[in-house]
This record gives C-alpha cells, structure tokens and sequence, in this order.
C-alpha cells in the first residue's frame, strides 16, 4: 500500500495510506488533509490541489502536461520547478510520495 | 417533560420536509443518509429528479462525467428545479459539456484564477473600508445589504469585468433585474436584459479595438488553438459572471455577517484573530451560515442538476439512463457522516468538505473571488467595527431566484 508524506507550510508532516490508483489529491481530500481543496475534482480546472513535490520523485510520474502547466500558472501560490498539481499525481505499488503544501491554495 | 413531547415534528426519514428547529432537522438529514444515498423527488417543475444526501455520493456523482447537462441545453428536457430555470441561463457555461465547456471554462479560469484573485485582494481591503466609512459617516443603524454587502462584490465584479465606475448603478439595476421570478413587471425585466446585452456587447466591441487589462479584454481577444470566442459565446459568460459574481457573494456576506451577530462566543473568538481565522470561517458560512442564523431549518435545496448518460451506480442506487440527479448542498454538509457536530457553528474547523460552491467539472468558477471577497468583507467590518450588533428583525426577498436577504439591520 503506497504511503502519502504530507507536510504542511508550518512543517507539520501526516502520513496517509492510499489506494493505488488514487491521485494525491483524492487521497488528501479524502482523509481530510488541510491545504488540499481540489474543488474541480481533478479535470484541471481549478488550481487548488498545487504540491511541491520531492526532488528526488520528480522523474517517478509523467512530465507536466500543457494543461496542467497552464493550471499551476493560476495557482494562489507561486509556482517552483518541483510544482505539480496533486490531481496528476497516481499512486503506484510499492512507491510512496513526499509533497510540500503550499501556503495558499485560494 | 420528555424531549419527545417537546418536539413539534418526531425527526422522520421524509424527503423533502418542511421548517423544523435546526438541531432536530440536522437529526432528520443524518436519518435519511443513514437510510438511503439518495431520494427521488417530484420537483415544482421538470418532473422527478434523484436528490444526493451523502458527501460522498455526491462528489462520486458531481466528478463522473456520464452525468451532462446537454439535454437541458437543447430542450430535450425540462430542468426539474424548484422554478423554471430562465431561457438565458441555460445558454450558460454551466449548462455546457466538455469539450466546449473546457474551452470556454479555460479560458475565464486565467482570468478569475487563485493568482489572479490575489492580486485584487488588497483593492477588496481597500474598497471595504472604504464602504464602512461611507455607512458610518451616515450614522448608526444602518442596513448592511445595502451599505455594505452589495456594494464590495458589484465593485470587484466589474472591476475584473471592465465596467467604467460611472456606468455601475445601471449595470447593479440590469443585473439585479435579470434575476427577478416574481413582483416584477415581465417587460421590465426583458427591457432591463436587453439594455444589459446591449451594453455588454458595446463594452466586447469597444475592448476588442482597444485591450485592457480585464476580463472582457481577454476574452474578446482569446485565441484558443487559433480561434477567437464570437460575440454568442462571451455574452453567456459575461452574464453568468454577473449573476453568479454579485448576487450570491453578496447574500454570503451578509449570512455570514448575521451568523456571527447570533453567535456571540464565535464572534468573540473570530475579534481575537480575524485574519488568521477568516478562511475556515468562510468555509464554515459557506456550509452552515444559513442554518446559524437560528431561525427553522427545511430539507428539500439543491443545486443544477444533471442528466445520466447511460445506467450509473451512485453508492448502490441505480440512476437510469436519461434520469436527472442533484445534489441538496444542506444535506451533504449535514449527512452525519463527514463531520462530528455537524449542526454546531464552529469557524475553526479545519476539515470542512462543504459542496456549496460544488465540486468537479462545474465546480463555482468564481469560488476563489467568492472566498476573497467574503474573508476581505466579513473580515475588515468585524476589525473596523468589533461592537456591531443586529438592530432588528433579518428580510429576505423570496420572489427572487437566489432569495437574497434585502434587510439587515446593525448598529455599532
């Protein structure tokens, strides 16, 4: 079962366990993760699940797509090369993911 | 005597049911989700629709996308709705599906986006306060519908717009017009919609010769894989931004205002932080404001529905195919099941699944500009006038669509 490493601004870090083929978001939203709103359910249209995702993961999941790319322009806080939207992010067997939330989302 | 007998209605497992105290209808919602995800309801138009009680059935439905809306677009079927949906708001964005409804969704979300949102954040401030001098330079009481609610959201939505200031009172009158269901002249409102198109359409030319840097302006100059939005598909979403963009975000402020004037220890504890508590005090106006206000509580809201495409599952209840669904907002905040003491006002809750805004493919499109507004306008009055209190009986309009409230009295 792949493990969720959440770690909020302040450096507050939870661990949830998610289901493959659940996003990051979902699983956030799911367990009630503070910081990850994902109000449009992960079509992209929304900007409000953006994570900084850890360095070292940054090759284990699909590069940024256009759409996407276009999303974490708009999102509430300023986004870095390691930024992903946590709705693109796919949880695999056997591979556990560390992201950083933003401090704004809205 | 027993709490039974104290009670005026036993809490059932009927749906929809009318105004009840707000504890024993929060009992009544957790009753009806523990029996069923969903009930089938006759609406006062349109015929049957299933009606979503559960959170999560309901974002399970609102993220599906074999549920459309373009069968209501095109006539095929009557909206079931609690009134007959006006013609003009089903040539809205909300009423379209993908593919068109991505382009057109895309190209509004640059420019109403959470970086977008922030940066007009410190003109809310500014013109909140601005607002509160104006209605304490007239004196105490006052009504804050008018002074104030209305006042933040028209500013901001046609500032984003492109509105030239000196044209607002007539843009406020066309678009409060358009909303009207009742006590208003049908010619009036046609003539009022008319003036509105024509003067929106006007504004498009005018920005599509010379861009500014506003809404109109991107989008009658957008190009989306090289072809441009026409006039037809800037005016809907022009109005649904008025619409949506005013007079929802204006009833929030005041609910959310009046919700913490009926309750004292939340109020006394948003004073000691305001700014560091606004944002889950928003989320919990958003879920809970209406029913804070202490007056009785019915079951039977919901928001647009859909149309299944094909036979769904939605947590084991079948939804045919060509059958509509909706979920109740109240209901999802209150199944009992998402969160613990669901019938308090608690503006600390950190974990507050709310689906007032919605959720999915037509979540609300202004929902960061709605959030802004109501921390800026709920949390500057609060900080300029922490002594507010309510001075006199709350008035809501229920010949309108949205039943907006009209009259709150304050003092300070």
């Amino acid at each position: 079962m792949p493990k969720v490493f959440y770690t909020q601004p302040d450096g507050a870090e939870r661990v949830v366990d998610g289901k493959v083929g659940d996003s990051v978001m979902r699983t956030a939203v799911q367990n009630g993760v503070a910081g990850i709103v994902g109000q449009c359910g992960g079509v992209l249209s929304c900007a409000t699940c953006h994570v900084f995702l850890a360095e070292g993961e940054l090759d284990a999941y699909p590069p940024v797509s256009e759409d996407e790319d276009e999303m974490l322009d708009c999102a509430a806080t300023d986004r870095e090369p390691n930024s992903r939207l946590s709705c693109q992010l796919v949880l695999r067997e056997g591979t556990d993911v560390h992201v950083t939330i933003p401090p704004e989302q809205l | 005597m027993t709490e039974t007998t104290e009670r005026a209605y036993p809490p059932g497992t009927e749906y929809p049911f009318g105004p009840r105290p707000v504890h024993e209808a929060a009992e009544q919602y957790h009753r009806i989700a523990a029996d069923r995800p969903m009930t089938k309801m006759t609406m006062p138009f349109g015929g049957d629709v299933w009606v979503i009680h559960r959170n999560q059935a309901a974002r399970d439905m609102l993220g599906d996308t074999r549920f459309v809306r373009e069968p209501f677009r095109t006539g095929e079927r009557v909206v079931p709705y609690f009134v007959e949906f006006p013609d003009f708001l089903k040539t809205t964005i909300q009423f379209e599906d993908p593919p068109h409804h991505t382009k057109l969704r895309r190209l509004v979300q640059r420019s109403i986006s959470p970086k977008r949102v922030r940066a007009m954040r410190e003109s809310a401030v500014e013109f909140a306060n601005h607002l509160i001098d104006e209605m304490v330079s007239k004196g105490s009481p006052a009504n804050l519908v008018e002074e104030y609610a209305l006042g933040l959201p028209i500013q901001m939505l046609s500032n984003l717009l492109g509105v030239p200031p000196e044209d607002r009172p007539k843009f406020e009158r066309w678009a409060a017009s358009t909303l009207a269901t009742a006590n208003m002249p049908e010619e009036r409102i046609a003539n009022d919609m008319l003036e509105l198109i024509g003067y929106m359409s006007g504004l498009i030319e005018e920005r599509r010769r010379e861009p500014r840097e506003d809404l109109l302006s991107d989008l009658a100059n957008a190009r989306d894989k090289d072809e441009s939005l026409t006039d037809d598909e800037i005016m809907p979403i022009a109005l649904i931004l008025i619409i949506a963009g005013f007079d929802n975000t204006a009833n929030f402020i005041s609910t959310g205002v009046a919700a913490l004037l009926h309750h004292d220890a939340q109020r006394e504890l948003l004073l000691t932080d305001v700014d560091g508590l606004m944002p889950t005090a928003v989320e919990e106006i958003l879920r809970h404001g209406g029913w804070a206000l202490g007056t009785p509580v019915g079951g039977g809201g919901g928001l647009v529905p859909f149309v299944a495409t094909e036979d769904v599952v939605i947590d084991g209840q079948l939804i045919a195919a060509g059958e509509a669904v909706l979920i109740d907002p109240t209901a999802v905040a209150h199944d009992g099941i998402v969160l613990p003491d669901d019938a308090e006002f608690d503006i600390t809750r950190q974990n507050n699944p709310q689906l007032t805004l919605s959720y999915g493919l037509h979540h609300c499109l202004g929902a960061p500009l709605a959030r802004m507004e109501m921390q800026v306008g709920i949390g500057e009055l609060f900080k300029r006038l922490p002594q507010l209190r309510l001075a006199g009986e709350i008035r809501w309009n229920r010949d309108h669509l949205s039943q907006p409230m009209v009259e709150l009295p304050v003092a300070w």
